[in-house]
């Protein structure tokens, strides 16, 4: 049990191991460095150029409106009349608001929903689906499980309102199994709505996350497999000691895209409940589009959103260096 | 796994990126915001003469009937000359998006105005239309126009300069199905609020959904808004839901209403788990023969009649005493000029055309009232008991505004939250209302 327990681990380290060397250049000799530098600093330029084509839209309508946003949260505008200066009042505001903290805690909750459930069931879908491959059906499992990210987000809306409704399936699945006494309408009840919102968003990322594995699985060696089966692993020991682990760039990355999901979430929310029932479901993106298209706050709207990508940044940054650290 | 970008680049990176925020910021002057607003926003002395050269109007719309493509194209037909686009937007995404609309060089010639549009108003984006509504004749021909007529800021509904008029006017009373209404023992409309919630509590005895409604995103404002128009006064009403200093909202008659819709709910006579029901389904349940009674407005009859056809009925809200007015609530579709447009005159001609008696003829044809209500060709069924209730409320004069729409442009997202604390049991009666008021006060510091 313990070497089949150690030697999966080995790979893992061995594949981690080529990092340093990767910056070889860094270590060139100090007599050769000036050239190797210069003609380094070329090709660089070299690159930048072709980079050009794809900068140059991402700067104009990504770029500069994020600076304009930034710009905007300094002043108190309603979105017509004439802005009036107020420096940082906006971001004050903002730290006094209990709607705008009560956001913050839902946009969290989701990240149970949009990043750890749908990366659990992502996770064993794909061991599941990666040992049948070939077998029959497998291709018929794979593309329903990643259907929902094919779909528009505002049709997976309407769609799960319908789901959840009063005489909705959920429930009409529940009374049929004699459980009607849990039916509910679930977007209208201050204890379901963000759960419910919540298991949408679940159902919509987990099938992304299961193919992020499975091109991960794909890339792990067999050999390290057949090791482990010589040793006497079953299915369940081969996920644990050597799926999981070497899925570790996977996990970076599935938990970036669902963590800024989560966080930025507003399309979902804004179609089945609208942030209600209160302010049950409210969450910082919906907070921005009623201020600055309704409300006539755009100055508020605008330091919120510069709250909100400074957050997820931050996230970010965080899950991408714990991810390269050595295990 | 690709290497880590090195500390050269990275700096190179970050300074670039630094400059060229600091150049964009430094740009920033001319993205001031507002900076475009006209200061054309009045006119000289105008006159009634129709131009004559080939003109373009471009109107942009939310109305989801066959009235303003119809009034259009009617007002076409008599001035081949002027060619007219329209640009439809659905409701909510035409409230979001018209204040950018509106401030863009290629703003419409005409807008349908509506509530949350007020702050077009000192961004000077509104044209005023006082001099052509006085050498139109405007006043005589429009009911209403004090819904369009505001203050030099936006912010109080009644006074200060005209900016449009008021074409197809629509009201809300109570819809209902005839054949389960029959087993009620219903005969005729009821003659009291007192009555109206006896037949829901008969309804609830039957096993029926009494009143059919949806709170998802706030449809209970509709019975909300009528029962605020039984209890309140007049007076009270329009102060709050025109902006007028320090009116209120916390009103013992505000309380009653609030504590009727409340009961309703309390005692089960409206649709169960109502805040997870959207206003457009419980229109097509009610449609499909769901429940007895449904308060929502002559927009909905269309729909109700298509679905319940001979069962269809209507009779207007009910007052609170036996023989008093009937009052409900109610808003026109507006149409207002853009201070950009550079076809003032022909679109002045546009909303004058919409007073004649050849435009009440699409109006009502649409589900709306005409201006010129005698000029509406008399319908049958239930468009036509619609046209009766809405005679009933212009002798009574008892069309008043809806409490969402001039009071604040936030009141409709608040409304909605408040009313969903109310009925989901997480606020009382006095609570909601407050909650209103702190919303009312925030825009009228």
């Amino acid at each position: 049990m313990t070497t089949a327990h150690r030697r999966p681990a080995d790979p893992a380290r061995a594949s981690a191991a080529p990092g340093p060397t990767k910056r070889g250049p860094d270590r060139a000799p100090s007599d050769g460095r000036r050239t190797a530098r210069s003609g380094h600093r070329r090709r660089r330029a070299v690159a930048s150029l072709y980079l050009l084509p794809a900068l140059l839209p991402y700067t104009l309508f990504a770029v500069l409106p994020a600076l304009h946003t930034a710009y905007l949260s300094l002043f108190d505008w309603d979105g017509v009349t004439l802005p009036s200066f107020v420096g940082l009042d906006n971001y004050r505001r903002i730290a006094d608001d209990p709607q705008l903290r009560a956001a913050a805690w839902h946009a969290g909750a989701l990240i149970l929903f949009f990043s750890v459930l749908p990366i659990c069931v992502g996770l064993v879908a794909a061991a599941i689906v990666s040992r049948r491959a070939g077998r029959r059906g497998t291709g018929l499992v794979r593309t329903v499980l990643f259907l929902p990210q094919v779909v528009p987000l505002v049709a997976v809306g309407i769609l799960w309102r319908w789901v959840y409704a009063e005489d909705g399936i959920l429930n009409q699945a529940l009374r049929a199994v004699g459980l009607g006494g849990l039916a509910d309408a679930w977007l209208g009840s201050f204890t379901w709505a963000l759960p419910a919102v919540g298991l949408i968003g679940t159902w919509v990322v987990s099938g992304l996350c299961m193919v992020l594995f499975l091109s991960g699985t794909q890339r792990i060696d067999q050999e390290i497999y057949e090791a482990a089966r010589m040793d006497g692993a079953g299915p369940v020991r081969e996920f644990v000691s050597i799926t999981v682990p070497l899925l570790r760039p996977e996990f970076a990355v599935a938990l970036s895209i669902t963590v800024i999901a989560a966080l930025s979430s507003f399309d979902l929310i804004y179609i089945t409940t609208g942030g209600g029932p209160g302010n049950s479901t409210v969450v910082p993106g919906i907070l921005i589009y009623r201020l600055a298209f309704g409300g006539g706050g755009v100055g508020v709207a605008s330091a919120l959103a510069v709250v909100l990508t400074a957050v997820i940044s931050v996230a970010v940054l965080v899950i991408n260096r714990l991810s390269r650290e050595a295990p | 796994m690709s290497p880590s970008p090195s500390s050269l680049s990275r700096r190179t990176f970050l300074a670039a990126t630094g400059a060229f925020g600091a150049a964009a910021l430094t740009a920033c002057s001319d993205l001031t915001p507002g900076a475009s607003s006209s200061d054309k926003s009045s006119t000289g002395p105008v006159s009634t003469a129709v131009p004559a050269d080939k003109i373009t109007l471009v109107v942009a719309d939310a109305d989801d009937t066959t009235m303003t493509p119809g009034l259009l194209a009617a007002f076409r037909e008599q001035h081949p000359n002027i060619s007219v686009k329209r640009q439809y937007t659905g409701w909510d995404d035409y409230l979001k998006s018209i204040n950018t609309t509106m401030s863009a060089d290629s703003a419409p010639d005409i807008a349908q105005f509506t509530s949350g549009m007020q702050n077009l108003v000192p961004g000077r984006l509104l044209l005023k239309v006082g001099e052509y509504g006085k050498a139109y004749g405007w006043a005589g021909k429009f009911p209403g126009l004090d819904q369009i007529t505001l203050t030099p800021d936006g912010k109080t509904v009644g006074t200060g300069d005209l900016y449009g008029v008021g074409a197809g006017l629509s009201f809300e009373g109570v819809y209902y199905n005839k054949a389960k209404a029959k087993k009620l023992g219903l005969t005729g409309p009821p003659a009291t609020l007192e009555e109206l919630e006896a037949l829901f509590a008969k309804a609830k005895n039957a096993g029926e959904t009494a009143l059919v409604a949806g709170n998802l995103d706030g449809g209970l404002n509709h019975p909300f808004n009528v029962l605020l128009s039984a209890y309140l006064t007049p007076k009270d009403r329009e102060a709050w839901a025109y902006g007028h200093k320090g009116a209120t909202i916390v009103l013992p008659e505000a309380k009653t209403a609030a504590e009727t819709l409340l009961r309703w709910v309390d005692k089960g006579y409206v649709t169960p788990k109502v805040n997870g029901v959207s206003d457009n389904d419980a229109t097509a349940a009610f449609a499909k023969g769901e429940g007895v009674f449904r308060i929502s407005g002559n927009w909905a009859a269309a729909a109700v009649s298509k679905g319940l056809g001979e069962q269809a009925g209507y009779f207007n809200m009910p007052p609170v005493t036996a023989g008093g007015k009937v009052r409900t609530t109610g808003a026109g579709v507006y149409y207002c000029v853009s201070s950009k447009s550079r076809n003032a005159a022909a679109a002045a001609a546009f909303l004058d055309f919409a007073a004649g008696a050849q435009a009440a003829a699409v109006t009502a044809k649409a589900g709306f009232m005409a201006p010129d209500a005698g000029a509406m060709p008399s319908q049958s069924g239930l468009i036509g008991d619609v046209q009766q209730g809405w005679q009933t409320v212009v002798t009574d004069a008892g069309l008043q505004p809806f409490i969402q729409n001039s009071s604040t442009p936030t009141m409709g997202d608040t409304l909605t939250t408040q009313l969903q604390l109310l009925v989901g049991g997480k606020a009382t009666p006095e609570k909601f209302l407050a909650g209103l008021q702190t919303d009312y006060e925030n825009y009228h510091k």
